[in-house]
């Protein structure tokens, strides 16, 4: 690509021209860069916006999702017109209206052990803006296996983090995390709710660093984690430390291919998955006839909106001290929202002598869309 | 000393995103967080007395690896917990 800029171009960037670390030369190796954006959604909607208008010259957008009217609350870069749409082109045709003078191209799919190199081997700088740890894994380690800066967010509720993963013998976001915890052992923002604005904080965070990486200004968020608490507004910064035992950059890597990204990631699953419980499967134990203790563990106010018939309410901060309040011997189901809340408490009853407990996976979301549809939720 | 509550784990807090808490190393510290919020040090720390693979303690913004890490003197405990909302 030529990177040098057009009269409109030198214009449009006269505010960075003006900056003497970025100028000129820090303007040319933006526009002659090439960044990929996974996820779409509440980080990618700021950071798509600022790469565009910084001038980034290609951008690859890559989501599978549609739009739906409870991401408007944070993921700025659509409208109420967008809600059904796919959220990668929509997000594009966006970017492209912002600064026209740049690239943005997307691909309406999951980023998956098939498809990540091809998709990754021509940029630049990956920005991870995704939304469950599955791919958060798969972009770390085909980062590390083709030697790409990672930059990495992550919001939930009131807080976020941000990194800079896999540059310059750094150390990866395995080196912090070296496995996944199983994926409802940690709620998402789509259980737990995030304050809209958190997305924006942590995107632009994510945003600023990638124009550093590729201008080459500042001091990279390498071997560093920014904790953001915004009810307290606290900003922190923790040390991260390249870990020589690291699965996949230490001395002795055992992951050497996303295969092997792969199995690592859902080894957690299948130790799960003979305690799940599937809505359908739940029905039809129910219709059978199956003496099963269901077990409600979300809070007072969503059993308020509705509730699975003859189900036990405790909530799940409660259930450390009222474990007597439950049979031990009964057949148990566990439910919450959607399906995190649940997995914890079942884990805290097995660790307490409950040896019949399932989790109905997909909580009472999954009952209401594949059982009942007038259950709200 | 002061112990900062992820997101994650404000649950069993009451929601507070900081709390007291006292001990002579990590392990009685997390024993002494588990009497005053039940069920906080399962969250935490597995089966096997390991701390967990998506958490992360920092004393003093010093990474604690292992549960006899000793606090004397220490002021401020950070809890970190693996996020993956986007």
């Amino acid at each position: 690509m030529n990177s040098s800029l057009s009269e409109s171009e030198l214009q449009r960037y006269s505010r960075h021209l003006l900056l003497p670390e970025f100028g000129l030369a820090g303007q040319e190796r933006v526009k002659g860069a090439h960044v990929a954006v996974i996820g779409a959604g509440g980080l990618g909607s700021p950071l798509i916006l600022y790469l565009a208008a910084a001038g980034i010259g290609k951008i690859t957008v890559v989501d599978f999702d549609l739009v739906e009217r409870s991401n408007l609350q944070r993921q700025i870069i659509y409208i109420d017109e967008n809600v059904g749409q796919p959220k990668a082109a929509q997000a594009a045709a966006r970017a492209m209206e912002l600064n026209p003078d740049v690239q943005v191209h997307y691909l309406n799919c999951r980023l998956d052990v098939q498809n990540a190199f091809s998709i990754l081997s021509p940029c630049d700088v990956v920005v991870d803006g995704s939304d469950n740890f599955a791919t958060r894994y798969l972009v770390n380690d085909a980062c590390v296996l083709l030697n790409k800066p990672n930059v990495h967010g992550a919001i939930y509720r009131f807080e976020g983090q941000a990194s800079v993963f896999s540059f310059a013998d750094g150390p990866c976001y395995r080196c912090l995390f070296p496995e996944p915890p199983s994926e409802d052992s940690v709620p998402n923002c789509a259980e737990a709710g995030v304050l809209g604005v958190m997305a924006g904080v942590i995107g632009c965070i994510q945003a600023t660093e990638t124009i550093k990486l590729i201008s080459g200004i500042g001091t990279p968020l390498k071997g560093k984690l920014l904790l953001y608490d915004a009810l307290s507004m606290r900003f922190d910064t923790l040390p991260i430390k390249k870990n020589p035992d690291c699965p996949i950059c230490g001395s002795n890597p055992v992951i050497k291919t996303l295969e092997e990204s792969l199995i690592s990631c859902r080894g957690k699953d299948n130790e799960m998955d003979a305690k799940i419980i599937s809505a359908t499967e739940l029905q039809n134990e129910l219709k059978a006839g199956k003496q099963l203790l269901l077990l409600d563990v979300r809070t007072n106010e969503e059993v308020a909106l509705s509730k699975l018939p003859n189900s036990k309410h405790i909530p799940l901060p409660e259930l450390p001290m009222r474990t007597a309040e439950i049979d031990n011997k009964a057949d148990i189901v566990v439910y919450c929202k959607s399906g995190g809340r649940s997995m914890r408490a079942m884990q805290f009853l097995n660790e307490h002598g409950f040896d019949k407990v399932r989790n109905l996976t997909g909580g009472i979301t999954a009952w209401a869309q594949d059982v009942d549809r007038d259950v709200r939720v | 000393m002061q112990v900062l509550i992820p997101s994650p784990l404000r649950s069993y807090t009451q929601e507070k995103n900081e709390v007291a808490a006292e001990g002579d190393s990590l392990a009685e510290l997390l024993q002494n967080l588990e009497q005053n919020y039940p069920g906080i040090r399962f969250r935490m720390i597995d089966e096997q007395d390991r701390i967990r693979q998506h958490i992360k303690i920092y004393v003093d913004k010093v990474l604690a690896e292992r549960l006899a890490y000793p606090l004397q003197g220490s002021k401020l405990v950070q809890i970190v917990c693996a996020l993956s909302g986007g």
